[in-house]
């Protein structure tokens, strides 16, 4: 089964077409990469596959059942998570930040925390866990915010440009960890306007410009 | 000059030596003042986020009232429930003028507009990543207005803070509605306008440095509050 499957899906801002997509299928278990250059529509279509932005028109399916948006999307949104290309913290402690997930789930405070913590490791962040969220660096952030994404338990990860605004330790720490988790035979689906350093990472690559899928390569 | 300051060394001894009279004044304040305060959020907070996080018909509208309503004079408000509460108003079978609850009516319509605007400024001021966040985290939709809504406690307890610092020190609603009846609903600010009047000067400086205190001991209870 496929994890995703995007059919004559179309989105619209202010009348401007962002994203016209034929038909788009993303394996399980491995890592695909989505690249184009800015604008081509790669954030507005991992929203689209994270239940974040009803698109106008088509189909969307994850794991052969329709997206959820709005109000009925919370079970599809436990098992996609976005992490965003600039993440947003919030106040307060990493820690806190990183059982965020888990206390949404209803889950006791220091049960979360652990979860966080293994989560921390898993990323080689747990020397942040006490420090202040906002105070991080973006390379810091953005390690915190996959730690956030990989303690909620989800199934499957869209990666909003990991590696943009990182320097260059801590782009190749990211990737590592990202293809420890495709190791593990987690969905991943990364944008990048640089396919060559997915490309190690990749074993499925879209191509997308001006909102439209163009072939790769 | 001197009976400036003999009247603020007079207030002063009589506002710490628990004078009954400033004391019964201050009871009164601190009640209204609370009481108006939490109704006043009660109502100003969910309208505060209605306008910043929802777009619906009508919005831009809606602000401009709740706006508008912040300029409006006190004794406007103070004559308008005057007049709904009077014997011969509609709602004058309550029997409710010249009480402190008729203090508190009034001075809810006064701090809603406060409180209502102080919040939908600090919630539209989160990032507008802090909701899509907390879904894709896994939050419901109430669980992603609860995060917003924490990112914005710093500006939501200001919201707060202002409306009680307005209604404390309020006089004119005060004074319509509760009529500064002494022991029932006479307030620290009706008193100070009263004994100022009758040459009573120390005894206003009194009232007036008890009414200091409380706002003080408030607004540092609310920077605790957004420290924890």
């Amino acid at each position: 089964m496929k994890t995703f499957i995007l059919e004559k899906l179309s989105v619209s801002f202010g009348g401007d077409t962002v994203l016209d997509i034929g038909r788009l299928e993303v394996e399980p278990g491995v890592v695909t990469s989505l690249s184009g250059a800015n604008g081509a529509g790669k954030t507005t279509l991992l929203r689209v596959m994270a239940g974040l932005l009803r698109p106008d028109q088509g189909r969307a399916e994850y794991m052969g059942e329709p997206i959820g948006y709005g109000g009925g999307g919370l079970t599809h949104r436990r098992r996609v998570s976005l992490l965003h290309q600039e993440p947003f913290m919030f106040r307060g402690e990493v820690i806190a930040n990183v059982a965020f997930g888990e206390v949404a789930r209803g889950k006791e405070k220091s049960a979360s925390e652990e979860a966080a913590l293994r989560a921390l490791e898993r990323v080689g962040c747990t020397h942040l866990a006490g420090r202040s969220a906002t105070a991080l660096s973006g390379g810091e952030r953005k390690r915190v915010a996959l730690a956030r994404a990989l303690a909620t338990g989800a199934e499957t990860l869209l990666l909003d440009e990991p590696a943009a605004g990182v320097d260059a330790e801590n782009t190749e720490k990211l990737r590592e960890v990202i293809a420890s988790l495709a190791g593990g035979g987690m969905t991943i689906v990364l944008s990048t306007h640089q396919p060559d350093w997915a490309s190690p990472i990749a074993s499925e690559s879209i191509r997308l410009a001006y909102g439209k899928l163009a072939p790769s390569g | 000059m001197d009976f400036l300051l003999e009247g603020i060394r007079d207030g002063i001894l009589l506002a710490f030596r628990g004078d009954p009279e400033v004391m019964n004044a201050s009871w009164v304040t601190i009640r209204v003042s609370f009481g108006t305060t939490i109704v006043a959020s009660i109502i100003g907070l969910p309208i505060g986020w209605l306008l910043a996080a929802h777009r619906f018909p009508g919005r831009g509208a809606a602000i401009s009232v709740v706006q508008t309503l912040l300029g409006i004079p006190t004794v406007v408000i103070g004559l308008v429930v005057y007049g709904l509460l009077s014997r011969r108003g509609p709602l004058g079978f309550a029997d409710l003028l010249f009480t402190p609850t008729a203090i508190v009516i009034g001075l809810v319509i006064l701090a809603v507009p406060i409180v209502s605007v102080f919040t939908m400024t600090a919630v539209s001021s989160v990032d507008e990543r802090a909701r899509e966040t907390a879904l894709t985290l896994g939050a419901s939709s109430r669980m992603a207005a609860w995060a917003v809504l924490r990112e914005a406690r710093f500006g939501l307890m200001a919201a707060i803070v202002a409306a009680f610092g307005r209604v404390s020190s309020e006089v004119g609603i005060a004074m319509m509605l509760g009529g500064n009846i002494k022991g029932y609903t006479r307030t620290l600010t009706t008193g100070i306008a009263l004994e100022s009047m009758k040459g009573e000067f120390g005894f206003g400086i009194a009232l007036g440095v008890v009414l200091m205190i409380i706002i003080f001991v408030t607004n540092l209870g609310s920077r605790f509050l957004q420290k924890s």
